[in-house]
């Protein structure tokens, strides 16, 4: 096995298995790991702490505990998220870090039935102004104040800079990795992209950097082959489960860049300098835009999924509409338009965590490798 | 020479055979689809209608619902694709096709090659479907190809979810029980279905001429429903069921004659 598919398949696996990359890391520094419901969140704090940041990101199961709690109108991923904390699957997680930017993050914070802790912040959503970004220091300081209580640890603000660029160093190495996967479609599929994203949700970012590195580096060292297939960029919340980038694998397409809210809106972004370091977190949120979830009067996305497409030469784009998520949903008609107006075809495929049945997909995938 | 289309549907199976690429020499259509005996059983028909053997065939193209499970078939292409060529080689002036089958509604828009340029399908639901207007017919007690004559005698449409069959259907039972005249229930109905493919006909851009196919066109009343809601004339395709497979042996002609785009 080459070291480029030692890598991968490293990284599948953790990206795979979640609970043994936490139970790796407890064997290995004695420490817990405290999970992070999606959008964003401060990860860093929790890096700074010594323990593990984790993604709950829900997964691909069907639901049926979780309908005594939520509407069948509520998005997927809050629903298999429901169903799995019923389950007892987030039990042994030290604290539950819970930012709350749409409805219905706001209600399941509300009625969590996992036994851990659940430390729940807002992120303000007026955010082009100053106070915008005190406001969130201040959350952030509730935020770490309250780890540091329930962990028993101190978290110092030299600990919280040097855990600042651990992150930014990792999120300039995924950068790096999303332009370099993109001439490597033959070797760096759908699904294997993904997956290597996707392990840093589960992972220490040093470590998850280092291992991204050499294989940027061993990509880079190939001879860059010519690829027949169609080049598109995905946007929305997540493209999940894999059937859905196997169908896209199948039907000739690789993904060169995303606009994802699991994948590259984690790392698009660095955080700031600064002196204050939750001033700097808070900040990070300011300069973020192009996601349904941050409100952006200036509607960017649009413009950036087009900036995108030109960027990585891509063909078309995928919208991969998180079912029942309103806000994407509401972004869909003003990108679609602006997308249209731009000449980029896009195609729209309904993400389900629950669905066992990929035959409209199939369907839609294939009609738009045909038509393009 | 002959070349095969053939469309397996979540509900009938059809099968057309083109002679030279514009002769339409047999176009079968059985009302059970995937999964069944449809496939095999239009097949043989199409065959001995036509006194042509699967060998006789230049290439077959399938589509449809069930395209991957056509054993005779040489390649599968989408049914999107295939409804398109289809229509177009029949109403060359169409820009938006509506195309409600078994399970699907599909919302279509040409070019002015005839080439697709964004398509639109329904979420995972029976709503808007040809599945909707069987579960309504049983409830209603009226077949399906009188529903049409039924509508045309409505005097005031009754209102029916297009949200979902099932609570559909129990709208539908408590109007029966209320008393409310079949006449208006199916006029509703149709209604019902109309307003979840112009949905889809929105997001695509609507544009004259407008073509309905699948075998729901064949339902006046959702033709009439459809134009209404779009407030544009409505043209059905020659033969709306038999399409999607007319398209696939186009396809299968072209390739032959190395002129596919």
């Amino acid at each position: 096995m080459s070291r480029i598919e030692t890598i991968i398949s490293e990284l599948s696996s953790i990206s795979n298995n979640p609970r043994k990359a936490m139970e790796d890391y407890k064997k290995e520094t004695g420490k817990g790991a405290v999970g992070v419901m999606p959008y964003y969140a401060p990860e860093e704090i929790i890096h700074a702490a010594g323990l593990l940041p984790v993604g709950i990101w829900g997964g691909q199961k069907s639901i049926s505990k979780a309908r005594a709690y939520l509407p069948p109108f509520a998005c997927s991923i809050m629903q298999s998220v429901m169903e799995m904390q019923l389950e007892g699957v987030y039990d042994n997680l030290e604290a539950i870090l819970f930012p709350v930017p749409c409805d219905t993050l706001k209600c399941l914070s509300q009625k969590w039935k996992g036994t851990s802790p659940v430390i729940v912040f807002t992120h303000p959503q007026n955010r082009k102004l100053e106070a915008a970004n005190k406001f969130l220091a201040e959350e952030y300081r509730l935020v770490r104040e309250k780890l540091e209580r329930i962990l028993d640890v101190k978290i110092s603000d030299e600990a919280l800079h040097k855990s600042i660029d651990i992150y930014n160093e990792n999120r300039k190495v995924m950068r790096e990795f999303t332009d370099i996967a993109a001439a490597y479609p033959q070797i760096i599929d759908p699904i294997k992209r993904h997956a290597i994203i996707k392990a840093r949700s589960f992972m220490e970012k040093s470590k998850h950097t280092a291992m991204v590195k050499e294989l940027n580096s061993e990509l880079k060292s190939l001879p860059v082959e010519d690829f027949t297939g169609k080049r598109v960029v995905l946007t929305g919340i997540m493209a999940e489960p894999n059937e859905v980038l196997e169908i896209l694998k199948e039907n000739g397409f690789a993904v060169v860049a995303d606009d994802l809210a699991q994948e590259s809106r984690q790392f698009r972004n660095d955080v700031p300098l600064g002196t204050d370091p939750l001033y700097r977190l808070a900040k990070w949120w300011q300069e973020f835009d192009g996601c349904s979830l941050a409100t952006d009067a200036k509607k960017s996305r649009g413009p950036m999924l087009i900036d995108t497409v030109k960027a990585s030469k891509a063909d078309a784009v995928v919208v991969c509409m998180m079912k029942f998520c309103d806000p994407e949903e509401f972004d869909y008609p003003i990108y679609y338009r602006q997308l249209e107006e731009a000449g980029i075809k896009s195609l729209f495929i309904e993400i389900d965590l629950e669905t066992t049945s990929f035959e409209q997909t199939k369907t839609r995938v294939q009609s738009f490798s045909e038509m393009l | 020479m002959f070349t095969m289309g053939i469309d397996i549907g979540s509900s009938s199976s059809k099968v057309v055979i083109l002679e030279d690429g514009f002769n339409i020499i047999a176009g079968e259509v059985i009302q059970i689809g995937t999964g069944s005996t449809g496939p095999k059983r239009v097949l043989d028909e199409a065959l001995s209608k036509s006194s042509l053997k699967l060998q006789d065939m230049a290439r077959i193209i399938a589509t449809g619902y069930g395209r991957s499970s056509v054993d005779e078939a040489h390649k599968q292409i989408s049914e999107i694709s295939c409804q398109a060529k289809g229509v177009f080689f029949l109403v060359p002036s169409a820009k938006v096709i509506i195309d409600i089958g078994g399970q699907d509604v599909k919302a279509i828009k040409l070019d002015s090659k005839g080439c697709v340029k964004q398509f639109f399908m329904n979420d995972k639901c029976a709503a808007g479907t040809g599945r909707f207007l069987d579960v309504m017919s049983r409830v209603l007690e009226v077949n399906l190809n009188e529903m049409a004559e039924y509508d045309s005698r409505a005097t005031e449409p009754a209102t029916v979810s297009s949200t979902c069959t099932v609570f559909a259907e129990s709208e539908v039972i408590s109007q029966l029980s209320n008393g409310v005249a079949k006449e208006n229930i199916i006029a509703g109905v149709h209604q019902s279905v109309a307003s979840k493919a112009c949905g889809l006909a929105y997001r695509c851009g609507v544009e004259e001429d407008i073509v309905m196919c699948g075998g729901v066109a064949k339902d006046e009343g959702v033709v009439r429903a459809i134009s209404k809601e779009l407030k544009k004339p409505v043209i059905v395709a020659p033969n709306p069921q038999i399409t999607a497979a007319l398209g696939a042996a186009i396809f299968a002609f072209e390739e032959v004659m190395g002129t596919n785009k």
